[in-house]
């Protein structure tokens, strides 16, 4: 997905705008010449500068060099290449959605292996693998590094508690 | 654990509902802990409250034979660990190390936690702020020192130590205020802890810092700075010959940074007895005191009882504190 | 000498040496991991370190952290995820050379480089380690908000394509980086009385979501294609060093010492060393315009400077009980419960300890040339496998990695948020790297600002009334001047040649 250079450079000058709203809710610092606003301040205003060279930059191109105001990337084009694509972004949010619920061990192995399947690894391999892997990021993070993994119904179920 | 435990667990489980945590039924067991504990720490790594939490952690997983992992929950000025820890399930599996902060932070409007959040557990560490100057400033003793801030024009010297509002900073108000002055006579310049602010202070930058005498102990034996006097009731045994402020103005103000540990607020009673209990063991082991000798820090025990009346105390003491500074927030 | 020959016994004891090598190899995978850091490493052996012997106590310490910062190198080159933030400076360089098939070059670039760095930093921390320290310490917030401002300007410089899109990049990281708790007045901004917010954005999920999760989308659109992640195998891994060396000897030696005057100031570590010595080597290089499109020059020297900044930042520490970054705060902690307190005594106290230290800093490095080939042998299988089921297990270590940082899941919300709007910012040709460093100079830059504000009742003119900040500030003036007069006429000219067309 991409959007021409003018619309980009619009957005940018929006959220900077909002980010300057923002500050004049901002207390000032007791006894101070600046306070918690003055950076966003500068930073938002440098951001709509730059936006406004690239508006300008934009605007004198050569009308056949502009891009349309939104064109998508010809990789993503095909269904199932979009749905790859999407499936990315999608594990992550089955990731911080189920995991707490579930427990690691399931939510991993149910990422890995889905998306294994999906982009065609054939059905014993994907299992295997996913399984060891799930093993090992468990052992390693979980163990190794004390990094406390969500545990969820699965581990309720082997420990009881 | 037996699988005749395991399997009347399942069967509970699923006569109340897949995915609830029954706490009730582990305490029941009378078996805890029977999986690692979790110790929430609402610092970064390689700090004094970390490292206190590290080695109270590697104690307890001995005495009790399941691991106690400690988890840093950094960020917020304090604010995401402390409700990390009040936010937990109470079954016992997560704990965690308050500190000073939790009696400020409400105060200044970061958040609604109060002490009245958690079930405390046990207090282990005290540290009073220190007066520390360059080493070659003029002031050799903090009579000289408090003279020269009463002589001079409000806003000539300048403090550090912490963050706007952090502990030091209201031990500085303190200080400033028993000695009749206004809290901002000696305008505070924030840091991000007290290494930095003693360092500032080392490169000349600033005037004093009010960080306690372990966080400054480096550079007092490097040369590169003095402590004038500390702001508790008693010298510490481990720097004898740095005054209070008591003995050399007169002025009886005492505040300090504590560290305890404290489980989710409707901890089973009789956990908290066992956890109590096997911090008083850890308190007591020759590895904490020497560890804690060997960075310099106090080590004070409160029991449960004492810590809760305690952290009641301070939570009072620093309304009235944040109040009069101008840094409590205005309701 | 007495002292020194207590030193090697106590080194060359076989429990030492079995404990150096599981460290090396604990460091080696630790720093390969997205999401773990050798900050993270360290903190994790301190309560091993806690039942040990002084010397391997801070053995294991010291071996660990210097195998983290190299192995950080290799999923950087390989899958364009750096292992650990030291590396994300040149983590695009490297994995453009990868896809030009120069894949070994770059690896043993890093690795023999990073073994040579790491020694030039030991060889000063050795060497004169009282009397860096002592300039070290005369630094001040004012010193270091001109320094910040320098750090900056390596974001214009790095910078490939428009540099209008990578000012844009550093001012967005720098305004992302306000959000959380503001570091003078300690006010919360942007947060909307969320918790997690109150701490700020994480750059480390950051990072792995803009260098990692944008590549990992991109790549699952072909990932149903038979290939692999890289075309390319790991050959003979020291062929073309001895080339390298001969051409860019000068950058070695450079890099490495910059690595390890960085790393020696307080607050700033490896990381920012590498973005340092990178940006200079691409002012400094007869072929700027070759950066970026994997040109080994600028990976020579930030490759140098980040394991040369290993042993630099405890040149404060030592000296001063002062942390020179993150990984040396721990380090005092374990001075002091050890009973080797920080100082400039510390030399007399126990010196056997301290040259123990140095010794095992020096065995380290040169372990890392053995144990590094070994890892980078055993990563190449990696290459092997194939890209569908490869980005599945990259994404779920990223997933968990991302986790770790923050110990919750606002640690991977940060990577998802991150890795799309990274992939956003790079389908318009607005280069990522930029953000990176805006967030990780964000605080230095306001905290050292708003501080010198403070201390200089409102006045500027304090800003230059020190020496060091002085010539520090005028060289800033100077080098931002030729930088903005250039962007300008560079862009008159740009806009004559549009019209010219029109």
């Amino acid at each position: 997905m991409r959007l021409s250079d003018t619309l980009l450079a619009l957005l940018f000058i929006a959220v900077a705008g909002v980010m300057i709203g923002l500050t004049t809710t901002f207390p000032a610092f007791p006894g101070q010449k600046y306070g918690p606003d003055l950076f966003p301040r500068i930073l938002g205003t440098g951001i709509i500068i730059c936006s406004l060279l690239i508006l300008l930059k934009d605007r004198r191109a050569p009308i056949s060099d502009r891009l349309p105001a939104l064109s998508l990337d010809p990789a993503l084009r095909g269904k199932r290449q979009l749905i790859s694509f999407l499936l990315v972004p999608g594990s992550i949010l089955f990731y911080i959605f189920v995991a707490d619920w579930l427990g690691f061990v399931p939510t991993a192995f149910i990422i890995l292996s889905g998306l294994m399947l999906w982009f065609g690894v054939k059905v014993w391999r994907a299992l295997l693998i996913a399984v060891l892997m799930t093993g090992l990021i468990h052992w390693f993070f979980g163990s190794m590094m004390r990094v406390p993994l969500a545990r969820g119904l699965f581990m309720q179920m082997i420990y009881g508690g | 654990m037996t699988k005749m435990n395991r399997r009347t667990i399942l069967s509970g489980m699923a006569a109340a509902g897949a995915g609830l945590a029954m706490p009730g039924i582990v305490s029941a067991q009378g078996k805890y802990p029977a999986r690692p504990v979790q110790v929430v720490v609402p610092w970064g790594a390689g700090g004094g409250t970390d490292a206190t939490a590290r080695i109270i952690a590697a104690l307890l997983e001995k005495d009790l034979g399941q691991p106690f992992n400690v988890v840093n929950r950094t960020g917020g000025s304090g604010v995401v660990g402390h409700s990390a820890i009040a936010t937990a399930p109470a079954d016992g599996y997560t704990i965690g190390m308050i500190t000073v902060e939790i009696t400020m932070m409400h105060h200044q409007g970061l958040t609604d936690l109060n002490p009245m959040s958690y079930t405390p557990l046990a207090l282990l560490n005290i540290d009073p702020p220190g007066v520390q100057v360059n080493a070659s400033s003029p002031y050799k003793t903090i009579k000289d020192l408090a003279d020269a801030i009463k002589a001079a024009p409000a806003g000539k010297f300048k403090a550090s130590g912490t963050g706007q509002g952090g502990i030091w900073h209201l031990a500085l108000v303190g200080w400033l205020t028993a000695m009749g002055l206004k809290p901002d006579h000696v305008p505070w310049v924030p840091s991000n802890g007290a290494a930095p602010a003693m360092q500032d202070l080392a490169a000349g930058g600033i005037d004093i810092v009010t960080c306690s005498v372990p966080e400054a102990k480096a550079m007092i034996d490097a040369g590169k700075a003095r402590s004038l006097a500390i702001m508790a009731p008693e010298r510490n045994p481990l720097f004898p010959t740095t005054p209070t402020l008591n003995e050399m103005l007169g002025i009886k103000y005492s505040v300090g940074a504590w560290r305890g540990i404290a489980a989710p607020k409707g901890l089973p009673a009789d956990i908290a007895t066992a956890l109590t209990a096997a911090l008083k063991k850890a308190y007591d082991s020759k590895e904490y005191k020497d560890f804690m000798s060997s960075r310099g820090f106090g080590v004070t025990w409160g029991d449960a009882g004492q810590f809760a009346s305690f952290m009641a105390e301070g939570d009072k003491a620093m309304a009235n504190a944040m109040k009069s500074a101008g840094l409590a927030k205005k309701a | 000498m007495a002292a020194i020959s207590a030193a090697f016994g106590l080194v060359f004891d076989p429990v030492v040496l079995m404990t150096i090598v599981f460290s090396a190899m604990f460091g080696l995978f630790v720093g390969a991991m997205p999401g773990l850091t050798a900050t993270m490493a360290t903190a994790l052996l301190v309560p091993v370190t806690f039942f040990m012997a002084p010397v391997p106590a801070l053995g294991a310490i010291v071996t660990a952290t210097s195998m983290a910062i190299f192995a950080g190198d290799i999923p950087a080159a390989m899958l364009r995820m750096p292992g650990t933030p030291a590396s994300a400076a040149y983590a695009d360089e490297s994995f453009a050379m990868a896809k030009k098939g120069q894949l070994e070059l770059a690896l043993g670039a890093n690795l023999v480089f990073s073994v040579v760095g790491g020694l030039i930093g030991v060889g000063f921390l050795i060497a004169a380690a009282p009397m860096l320290a002592e300039i070290a310490i005369n630094f001040s917030s004012f010193e270091y908000f001109w320094l910040a401002c320098l750090g900056l300007m390596c974001a214009v410089m790095i910078g490939t394509g428009d540099p209008v899109k990578g000012f844009l990049s550093l001012l967005v990281g720098l305004a992302v980086g306000c959000i959380g708790i503001d570091p003078a007045a300690g006010f919360p901004r942007f947060t909307f009385k969320n918790v997690d917010l109150m701490s700020g954005i994480n750059f480390i999920p950051t990072m792995i979501g803009v260098f990692a999760i944008s590549e990992l989308m991109r790549g699952a659109v072909t990932a149903d294609q038979a290939g692999k992640m890289v075309q390319e195998k790991v050959g003979a891994l020291f062929r073309g060093i001895g080339d390298v060396t001969r051409r860019y000897w000068k950058n070695v030696i450079r890099g490495s010492l910059l690595g390890m005057a960085i790393g020696a100031l307080p607050g700033a570590g490896a990381d920012i060393a590498a973005w340092v010595s990178y940006a200079l080597s691409k002012k400094l290089s007869k072929e700027p315009e070759k950066f970026g499109t994997g040109h080994i020059e600028g990976i020579v020297d930030s490759t140098s400077a980040n394991n040369a900044a290993v042993g630099g930042a405890w040149i404060p520490a030592l000296v001063f009980g002062i942390p020179g970054d993150s990984i040396t705060a721990i380090v005092i902690g374990v001075l002091y419960m050890k009973g080797m307190n920080p100082g400039p005594t510390v030399f007399l106290q126990n010196p056997q300890f301290i040259y123990a230290v140095f010794i095992i800093f020096i065995l380290a490095n040169l372990l890392m040339l053995p144990l590094g080939y070994a890892a980078i042998r055993g990563a190449r299988q990696i290459l092997s496998v194939p890209k569908n089921i490869l980005l599945p297990v990259i994404l779920m270590f990223c997933i968990v990695g991302s986790f770790a940082m923050t110990n919750s899941p606002y640690g991977i919300v940060l990577m998802l948020i991150f890795g799309v709007f990274g992939w956003f910012l790079e389908e318009h040709g607005i280069p990522v790297a930029p953000l990176i460093l805006g967030l990780v100079l964000g605080e230095m830059l306001e905290m050292n600002f708003m501080t010198s504000m403070i201390k200089a009742d409102g006045s500027f003119l304090a800003f230059f009334s020190r020496p060091i900040a002085g010539t520090l500030g005028v060289l800033n003036i100077i080098i931002w001047g030729v930088l903005l007069w250039r962007a300008f006429s560079g862009r008159r000219g740009t806009m004559a040649v549009l019209e010219q067309v029109k």
